[in-house]
């Protein structure tokens, strides 16, 4: 294993659906030596492509787990990690967000900037990871480079400079103009590996003087020594436009902008050059983590070997030799037989076996450096786990992970396919933060929640293939809330008295609805009308009492609970009596304080041509959408609407025929709003009706 | 601070109209400034009121992406809310917000019959019916002529309220009275014209047609920070 800090790349590549990510990764894996064969991601030569290592991705066409693999090119060791495009998995997007220096935003030449790409690039700007644009597909109908790159700087406010020219256009790609070296260059041979430079065609010379022009002006920005060579009329070198780039890249101020076609085999090695000359390396880049020995107070993390360790478990597979655990470590060393320990649960582990990972191959190494991404076997954690040198006490940043908002009840179809079931979902759990499950007390069905209709439907997929598990699904749920719209009084006595040891509370106060968190208690009780040790109880049973709402059995968000008055018994009262005279007290105000539910309602993004658009808005219209905007973009529009989840299931079908299949469409958890009166009453019946069946 | 307050703080009103709606029905209405002024912000408060009067408002933009022109109205709504205490501001936004419709198109692909068209498509589903429109970023040039005619004709049939935004080109003396140039080629069609221009760090908002205002015009002031007009207008001559 390298030992250069500075020959270091830890990217990723992002990109919306079907942008070629995974075609382009295969590609650089082929040019970098690490394959020697090239197949395609469908999968038609019934092999597919190397990255997409779960059968189910190469089945369906796109990438679920972020496999990670490396490579060398120019003597740079890359790590790549190949992250998903659907919306549905973003955790995995930010996970590998965390954990990379710099990525490679792929762009397809004809669709541009794509909704996806809007999401992924927030994320990128979350963690300030440096970014380079591939605008792919030169070769398809319709490609156009200068339009996607007009679209970063609009869509996305990237300060886009092109690095490149296209030689020819959709069938007619030929190449590219390189505008640093100012040079043609071609890619032939059978798979593109032979480069060939050439003189720049007659025709193009012109616009690739202006656009050398345009980006030695934006590149000066960053370098005085360029500003000077260019004042001074001094030989610009490539080597100074790099540095200058590369300054501006790391700031993310800039986003230089290279192209090709991965499919085609062209431009895929001038992107490793951009890679390695642009992106930063590990010591590039400021990692933080939270001392929890000071109030979660930050702490700037040394990029050197000899330090503590410090390392981040960003992901886990199950494999044939147990679970594996991809880390990234960031100061420190982790090598074979070292103590570590994770912080979560205090357990010291002793590294046994170190690997790198290539897709679902692996090499044995020694140590994993800091900067470095490897991997550890038969470690017992959780996604998102830090591991330290013991005597450390940091955590690296948590990382936002959103609440479920889609539930589905699964059913084993026999006692084997249970015991599967059951490993199963304590090992998705455990890699995917988002996925939940849990068993539901009432109908003794096993529920499992997340983030959409196909994140749960990949599951259930996996469960099948991997664990042999057939599980039969019910409907998808949607998981509402319960809140209350105004204040409402309590004075409630719970007395039991007849046989036995008695039991007396009385509590009195009132609830109102709040927008500063979930629950919020206030004890405002003077005179020891309820003595302070009964207050922990009385707050307990009002707790309690928000996992269930009296009105439809949703979870209560939203509420503040002030007692101010009380009384007690100096025998029968106790933490007990007062707890249930908390629940009845919000039982009987919970009712007068008008209770809503609240639905999860999801952004929706839909493109399709222009002349779909009417009954695109139509169909979102009649999901008691509300169309927040419709963008005229040529040939297609983008309709963004914000739909309750609940209305949403099938819509992919229902698109597709009104489209012709030409339209797609993303969705992501926005917020949670008031469910009209009348679907309230709808959802009232639905769960009466499936008491009914469940007794 | 109640919403009737709020509406009460209309910008028009205290640029010393009568009436929030200083345009009539099927009437044109005009901001100009030249670049980075701050005529979006003006006509996305202007919207803002139009909104919390329970009228619906069609925004058009040719330079801005949806999201872009959602974020105007988002953070002036906040700035407003904060500026006079409203309480509930996530209450109120959620009310106004189905009020509002945004409709973007590429500059080169705009043309007044193809705006009709995406309207019909709004209007024949019954999803969105407006009573204003809001233009940000068509060239008003002297080109401009044929599209504005169109439009006052669509205007007038559907019976809206149409606000533009005209970019001006050159420095327009404050003082200076009358239309600028920039605008005269179907300046007829306008009932109202504003102008916004810098003096010192300060904008000022000049009426330039209106007869409505009794003399001395109150001379308005935008807060550079939020785009907001300030409360204290000083008086000019």
């Amino acid at each position: 294993m390298k030992r250069d800090l500075a020959k270091v790349r830890n990217i990723g590549i992002s990109a919306h659906i079907d942008s070629g990510k995974t075609t382009l990764t295969e590609r650089i894996l082929y040019y970098t030596k690490r394959i020697h064969a090239i197949h395609e991601v469908k999968g038609k030569d019934g092999v597919g492509a190397t990255m997409d290592s779960m059968e189910l991705e190469k089945e369906r066409g796109i990438t679920i787990a972020s496999a990670a693999t490396y490579c060398e090119w120019n003597g740079h060791e890359v790590n790549i990690i190949d992250t998903p495009g659907h919306v549905d998995f973003t955790i995995e997007v930010e996970r590998s967000l965390r954990v990379l220096d710099g990525a490679v935003l792929v762009l397809c030449s004809v669709g541009g900037v794509q909704s996806q790409s809007i999401t992924v690039d927030q994320q990128m700007k979350r963690y300030h990871v440096p970014c380079i644009a591939f605008i792919n597909k030169c070769d398809r109908s319709g490609a156009n480079p200068v339009r996607v790159i007009e679209q970063l700087r609009s869509k996305l406010g990237h300060n886009a400079v092109a690095l490149q020219m296209p030689i020819g256009l959709e069938s007619d790609f030929q190449g590219v103009v390189d505008l640093i070296e100012m040079r043609a260059v071609y890619f032939e041979g059978a798979h593109g590996e032979e480069l060939r430079y050439g003189e720049i065609p007659a025709a193009l010379s012109g616009e690739a003087q202006r656009l050398r022009e345009e980006m030695i002006d934006q590149a000066s920005m960053y370098s005085d020594e360029l500003t000077e060579a260019i004042l001074e009329d001094r030989e610009i070198t490539p080597a100074l436009v790099l540095a200058a780039l590369r300054r501006g890249t790391l700031k993310r101020k800039l986003t230089p902008v290279v192209m090709g076609s991965a499919y085609k085999n062209k431009g895929v090695q001038k992107l490793l050059d951009a890679v390695t000359s642009l992106l930063p390396c590990p010591a590039d880049v400021e990692n933080t983590a939270l001392n929890l020995d000071e109030n979660e107070a930050p702490v700037i993390l040394k990029s050197a070997p000899d330090e503590p360790v410090v390392a981040l478990a960003f992901k886990l597979e199950d494999g044939p030799y147990g679970q594996l655990t991809y880390i990234r470590v960031y100061q420190g060393t982790i090598a074979r037989g070292t103590t570590i320990v994770n912080v979560r649960s205090g357990k010291k582990i002793k590294v046994g076996r170190l690997a790198r990972m290539h897709a679902d191959q692996m090499e044995d190494i020694e140590v994993i450096p800091a900067g470095y991404i490897g991997a550890l076997f038969g470690v017992e954690c959780a996604s998102g786990d830090t591991f330290v040198s013991p005597g450390l006490n940091l955590a690296m940043t948590s990382m936002y992970v959103p609440a479920p908002v889609i539930s589905l009840a699964i059913v084993p179809k026999d006692n084997k396919a249970q015991i599967n079931m059951s490993k199963a979902l304590s090992r998705f759990t455990k890699e995917d933060p988002t996925f939940k499950c849990h068993v539901d007390e009432e109908t003794n069905e096993t529920i499992i929640a997340g983030m959409g209709e196909l994140h749960l439907e990949v599951y259930v997929e996996r469960m099948r293939r991997e664990y042999g598990a057939e599980v039969s699904t019910g409907n998808p749920r949607v998981a509402y809330r319960e809140t209350i719209t105004r204040r409402a009084d309590f004075n409630y006595i719970h007395k039991k008295q007849t046989g036995g040891a008695g039991q007396y509370g009385r509590i009195a106060g009132y609830i109102e609805p709040t927008a500063e968190g979930d629950f919020i208690f206030e004890n405002k009780i003077t005179g020891g009308a309820i003595p302070t040790q009964y207050i922990p109880a009385c707050e307990k049973g009002f707790r309690q009492s928000l996992e269930k709402g009296p009105k439809l059995e949703f979870p209560i968000t939203g509420i503040k609970v002030v007692i101010n008055d009380g009384a007690y018994h100096a025998v029968d009262s106790s933490d007990m009596a007062f707890q249930a005279a908390a629940r009845g007290a919000f039982r009987d105000a919970y009712l007068r304080a008008r209770p809503v539910v609240h639905e999860p309602i999801m952004k929706v993004v839909v493109e399709a041509p222009t002349e779909f658009q009417g009954p695109v808005m139509g169909l979102l219209n009649q999901r008691r959408g509300m169309i927040v905007g419709a963008q005229d973009e040529g040939a297609m529009c983008i309709v963004e609407a914000q739909v309750p989840l609940a209305e949403m299931f099938g819509f992919s079908t229902v698109l597709r025929s009104a489209t012709q299949g030409k339209a797609q469409f993303t969705m992501e958890f926005s917020l949670y709003r008031q469910v009209p009166a009348a679907i309230a009453e709808k959802i009232a019946e639905e769960i009466a009706a499936r008491k009914k069946h469940a007794a | 601070m109640l919403k009737k307050d709020l509406i009460s703080r209309s910008p028009l009103r205290q640029m010393g109209y009568e009436h929030d709606d200083i345009i009539p029905e099927g009437g044109f209405g005009a901001v100009l400034a030249r670049a980075g002024v701050g005529k979006t912000a003006l006509l996305v408060q202007f919207a803002l009121n139009t909104m919390l009067r329970g009228k619906r408002v069609l925004h058009v933009s040719l330079q801005d992406p949806v999201q872009k022109v959602d974020v105007w109205y988002r953070e002036l709504f906040h700035h407003l809310a904060v500026q006079y205490q409203v309480g509930q501001i996530r209450t109120l936004w959620e009310e106004i917000l189905p009020l509002r419709f945004i409709m973007t198109f590429k500059v080169e692909g705009f043309s007044v019959p193809r705006l009709r068209e995406r309207l019909n498509d709004l209007t024949e589903q019954g999803i969105f019916r407006p009573e204003a429109i809001i233009m940000d970023g068509l060239i008003c040039d002297d080109g401009a002529e044929p599209v504005l005619r169109e439009m006052k004709a669509m205007v007038e049939e559907l019976g809206l309220r149409a606000w533009f935004t005209v970019h001006v080109h050159r420095q327009v003396k404050a003082d200076e009275d009358g239309v600028p140039k920039p605008l005269l080629p179907a300046d007829e069609l306008f009932d109202v014209a504003l102008l916004l221009v810098t003096e010192g760090n300060e904008m000022h908002i000049r009426d330039l047609k209106s007869s409505q205002i009794p003399s001395p015009r109150p001379v308005l002031i935008l807060d550079p920070a939020t785009m907001l007009i300030k409360e204290s207008a000083a008086v000019a001559s």
